[in-house]
């Protein structure tokens, strides 16, 4: 039977999207001036409502799956009717990867669209914001929900379009940064979409359609009987180097630290909990074409592992506090690719899920604490805030504890099962799980010290001139949610020698059944295998290491900058490097960005206005001088029309006569 | 010797046809076309249409250029001695458009006679070599019959178009109320 | 008269260019008008030329001199309103140079 209401769960936050794009026309027409008092229902309480009816609609069909059906799906709408080959059905499924990541979505976006109604007040573009923020999460969920790879891609389009709307929402300000950082956001972006299509195109060329569970099936046949391997591979690093796009990774991530600029819930939601996600989400739907490949896996393993140490690195250094939190984005989604290429799919989905619990509740904790502090940014310009937003800090500090992975703690379980698999594989892996060790490290440090400087400490502010103030609760309320969860999300993934089940495993098994099969057959029946031991000592390992750099990192700063200024009279190379993010976006810019710009000038002053207008142009003007010496011919001198008429007739006369006509 | 009346003709004629066109007084112009329509009027004759001769001679001659002569006469255009007012007439006064005349004059008649020429062959050549019958070629009474039989539509239309001339003319010479002829050489004759 | 057909035509396309060169060529009006009168005397030639080839061999050819009669009247008409125009321009300009009456906007 079809369940065509699944289409409900995208198609609602459309119409609050159209509602408050509604409003805000209004606003525009200057027929009101704050939208967020609207008499009756305000923009802020539509793209709520929208949100809430979503998340409803969503546990709803989570509730239903489980068992026997392990799947829903909705009638299929043909886009792209066959005939000649390319036959496009769209159809929304809810299966137990999309119910999961559905939930995550509507669940965090629905807490962060009650904290934006109460971020954003007093904005003039408030409903312009609600209509774009739901807007991107009808697109988040299309990518999500589809049944095909197209409407995948239409999806991850749409969020890309708008990161890009919501990144550069205040444009007018700060000197066109933010428009700037839309730009680049969008345009690094594309480099992924373009290796998304090729990769597509690829799978099509070779497996006749782009429905998932057809290529799947497509896929299980090739890579079990060894054929086509190479196709595959390729396949399999073409739609990564897509999810490198979305997901920040290297050689893609500069767009993300830069998308800062725009407001703190988009961050929160879109370049923590969702957008970024969408990369990973990709990857375990195709978990076949990726287990097909020990060259595709190595390379996703190694790559995340890269931008994990890069990133992590980076973020120690970093003051903007934002900033931190999106250098410890794109290192944590380096811990998630990790865990893909090492085969544990169902710790990546882990990870993303705790990591939007904690990164969410970071980045809306921030924003009150920025909010709170008159738009000041600066960490170095804290300090001692604990007494004046005392539940901002200990939502934050809750997240914080998460993110470094404190024992028990939700973010804890899962960044030691993404380790744990990359030990058990075992051989090369093993500099990867070095790798990844030492980047745990550095995040508990980062983690703690951001909230030493900022929480702690004496107040390095001017009081006479700012005013820090605890934030409404309909900021700080979301927060505490989003804090519990991050406090006990750990309970879906439990590691199997607490002899529980493995929650989030145990439901997702029928989505990687194919993948493991296929990673079965490959490695010759062993699948990577940890003993009890190497667990509990490894468990061990990781949560001496998140206490210890916590520590570290919390006392060394908790009482001012001494730590930050003598690390960089120490090592002011090294504290350079680290701050500029590895110097790899500048190395971008005089590499890339330069030449293009340049090239686009010469294109535009020289082959545009020169050549092409000058073509046409010219065109026109000798079109005009012909008319004016034509025009010479309508002299009103009968005589001269007379000759002219004689002429004519002469010439054809002459012409009859030589030639016959 | 019929043939060479025809040529003797045929010359005169092109030698007042040149005349018609290079004469500086339009007397003499009008003059010369008269004696082109008198050898036309032979070239009829000897080629056997004797009726034609007659209306060329009568209708051409006899009113056409009358009143022409009326006219140029009325409006005093003749005079050798050219005062004040009237107009002089250098021949090639204005170089492109005479030349442009002259060469359009010259296509149409090379083309004409070069397709004479290429249709020459075509001409049957009449077997009883323009043997003429008694009455000639344009007899009366045949013509007749024709004209108001076959051809009484158009001859019609000829008549009416004849009555419109005259109306118009009389309308178009009509003299205006404070308009005046030229003025003779010696400016009386103001109303 | 056993003159070939073909001199009666070209008599008539030297007639009729020489109207020609006169039409275009002078700036008197009268002129002009008698150079009208030329060519269609030239045509009424042609017409004469072809009734006597088609009336050779015996038919005798009543519509070449019906059809010279018609261009005769027509002629005359011509002549005519030509020149009722020339006394009325005379009237307005005291000249019958086309120099005068060269701008339609006159």
């Amino acid at each position: 039977m079809t369940h065509d209401w699944l289409w409900l769960i995208p198609a609602l936050p459309l119409l609050g999207s159209l509602l408050c794009g509604i409003q805000h026309a209004q606003v525009l027409r200057g027929r009101t001036t704050r939208p967020d008092l609207q008499p009756g229902i305000g923009a802020g309480a539509t793209a709520v409502a929208a949100m809430a009816v979503a998340f409803a609609l969503s546990i709803m069909g989570f509730a239903k799956i489980g068992g026997e059906t392990s799947f829903l799906e909705s009638s299929s709408w043909a886009w792209i009717p066959g005939g000649g080959g390319l036959d496009i059905q769209l159809a929304m499924v809810l299966d137990r990867l999309s119910g999961t990541m559905a939930l995550v979505v509507t669940g965090v976006g629905l807490l962060i669209h009650i904290y934006a109604a109460g971020y954003m007040r007093g904005d003039a573009g408030y409903a312009k914001f609600f209509a774009f923020l739901n807007l991107f999460v009808t697109m988040m969920l299309l990518l999500i929900f589809s049944d095909n790879m197209v409407g995948t891609f239409v999806g991850w389009e749409g969020v890309g379009l708008c990161s890009y709307l919501l990144i550069g929402f205040w444009y007018d300000r700060d000197g066109g940064k933010p428009g700037h950082a839309a730009q680049k956001a969008f345009v690094v972006n594309r480099i992924g979409d373009a290796c998304f299509l090729l990769g597509m195109f690829l799978l099509f060329t070779t497996f006749g359609s782009l429905n998932y569970g057809e290529l799947v099936e497509g896929i299980r046949t090739a890579a079990l009987g060894g054929e086509h391997s190479g196709t595959l591979a390729l396949a399999a690093l073409l739609l990564f180097g897509g999810a490198c796009g979305k997901s920040a990774q290297f050689p893609l991530f500069t767009w993300l630290p830069d998308a800062m600029a725009g407001p703190t819930p988009v961050s929160a939601l879109i370049h923590a909990a969702t957008m970024v996600t969408s990369g990973i989400y990709l990857v375990i739907r195709l978990n076949p074409l990726f287990a097909a490949s020990e060259l595709a896996l190595f390379l996703i393993a190694a790559i995340g592992a890269a931008t994990a140490l890069i990133a992590g690195s980076s973020a120690l250094r970093q003051r903007d506090l934002k900033g931190i939190l999106a250098y410890s984005t794109v290192s944590q989604l380096g811990y998630m690719f990790l865990a893909l290429g090492s085969g544990a799919w169902v710790a990546a989905l882990f990870h993303v899920i705790t990591h939007a619990f904690f990164k969410a509740l970071l980045f809306l904790g921030a924003g009150s604490v920025i909010h709170g502090m008159h738009e000041e940014k600066d960490v170095h310009k804290m300090g001692g805030l604990r007494r004046h937003m005392p539940r901002t800090f200990v939502t934050f500090t809750c997240g914080a504890a998460a993110l470094s992975g404190l024992p028990l703690l939700s973010g804890f379980f899962s960044k030691d099962e993404i380790l744990a698999h990359t030990f058990a594989v075992g051989g090369a892996w093993w500099i990867l799980w070095g790798v990844g060790v030492f980047t745990a490290a550095l995040t508990a440090y980062y983690s703690w010290r951001m909230v030493a400087l900022v929480f702690f400490g004496e107040e390095r502010f001017d009081s006479q001139a700012v005013h820090p103030h605890e934030s409404p609760s309909i900021m700080t309320v979301p927060l505490m949610v989003l804090a519990g969860l991050s406090l006990v999300g750990g309970a879906i993934g439990l590691p199997a020698v607490f002899h529980v089940p493995h929650l989030l495993g145990d439901w997702l098994e029928p989505v990687v059944r194919t993948g493991n099969e296929i990673l079965e057959h490959r490695s010759g029946g062993h699948l990577p295998h940890l003993s009890h031991t190497l667990e509990w000592i490894l468990l061990g390992l990781g949560s001496a290491i998140a206490l210890g750099c916590a520590h570290l990192g919390f006392h060394r700063n908790k009482n001012g900058l001494d730590a930050e200024n003598s690390f960089e009279q120490g090592h002011p190379k090294l504290a350079a490097t680290l701050g500029d993010a590895w110097g790899i976006d500048r190395a971008y810019y005089a590499g890339i960005v330069t030449p293009v710009k340049i090239l686009a000038a010469f294109i535009a002053v020289v082959i545009d206005a020169l050549c092409i207008d000058g073509a046409v142009n010219g065109l026109a003007d000798a079109a005009k001088r012909g008319g004016l010496r034509l025009r010479a011919l309508a002299n009103g001198q009968v005589s001269s029309y007379g000759l002219w008429m004689g002429g004519g007739a002469a010439v054809i006369a002459l012409l009859w006569a030589l030639g016959g006509i | 010797m019929v043939n060479l009346l025809f040529y003797i003709a045929a010359l005169v004629a092109v030698l007042t046809a040149v005349g018609v066109v290079l004469a500086r007084n339009p007397v003499i112009s009008v003059l010369s076309l008269l004696s082109c329509f008198a050898s036309l009027a032979v070239i009829y004759l000897l080629a056997g249409f004797q009726f034609l001769a007659a209306i060329q001679i009568l209708v051409y001659g006899g009113a056409i250029m009358v009143l022409f002569l009326f006219v140029v006469m009325l409006l005093n255009l003749g005079g050798l001695s050219q005062e004040d007012g009237e107009q002089d007439d250098p021949l090639f006064h204005d170089r492109r458009r005479s030349g442009g005349g002259l060469a359009i004059a010259v296509a149409l008649g090379s083309a004409s006679l070069i397709g004479i020429l290429r249709g020459a062959r075509h001409l049957a050549e009449p077997t009883n070599g323009f043997a003429m019958p008694e009455e000639g070629l344009d007899a009366l009474p045949a013509l007749a019959e024709a004209m108001f039989t076959r051809y009484s539509l158009p001859f019609e239309a000829a008549s009416v178009l004849l009555l419109s001339a005259a109306v118009g003319v009389m309308v178009l010479a009509k003299r205006q109320r404070h308009d005046g002829l030229a003025p003779a050489p010696s400016g009386e004759d103001r109303p | 008269m056993t003159v070939p057909t073909e001199h009666l035509l070209a008599l008539a396309a030297i007639l009729f260019a020489i109207g020609v060169a006169g039409f275009f060529t002078r700036r008197n009006l009268i002129v002009v008008l008698t150079s009208i009168e030329l060519m269609l005397n030239a045509a009424n030639l042609t017409f004469v030329a072809g009734a006597r080839l088609h009336s050779a061999n015996g038919g005798v050819q009543v519509d070449g001199p019906i059809f010279v009669i018609f261009v005769v009247a027509v002629a005359a008409v011509e002549a005519a309103v030509g020149l009722a125009l020339v006394i009325a321009l005379y009237r307005r300009k005291q000249t019958v140079s086309l120099d005068a009456i060269a701008r339609m906007e006159d």
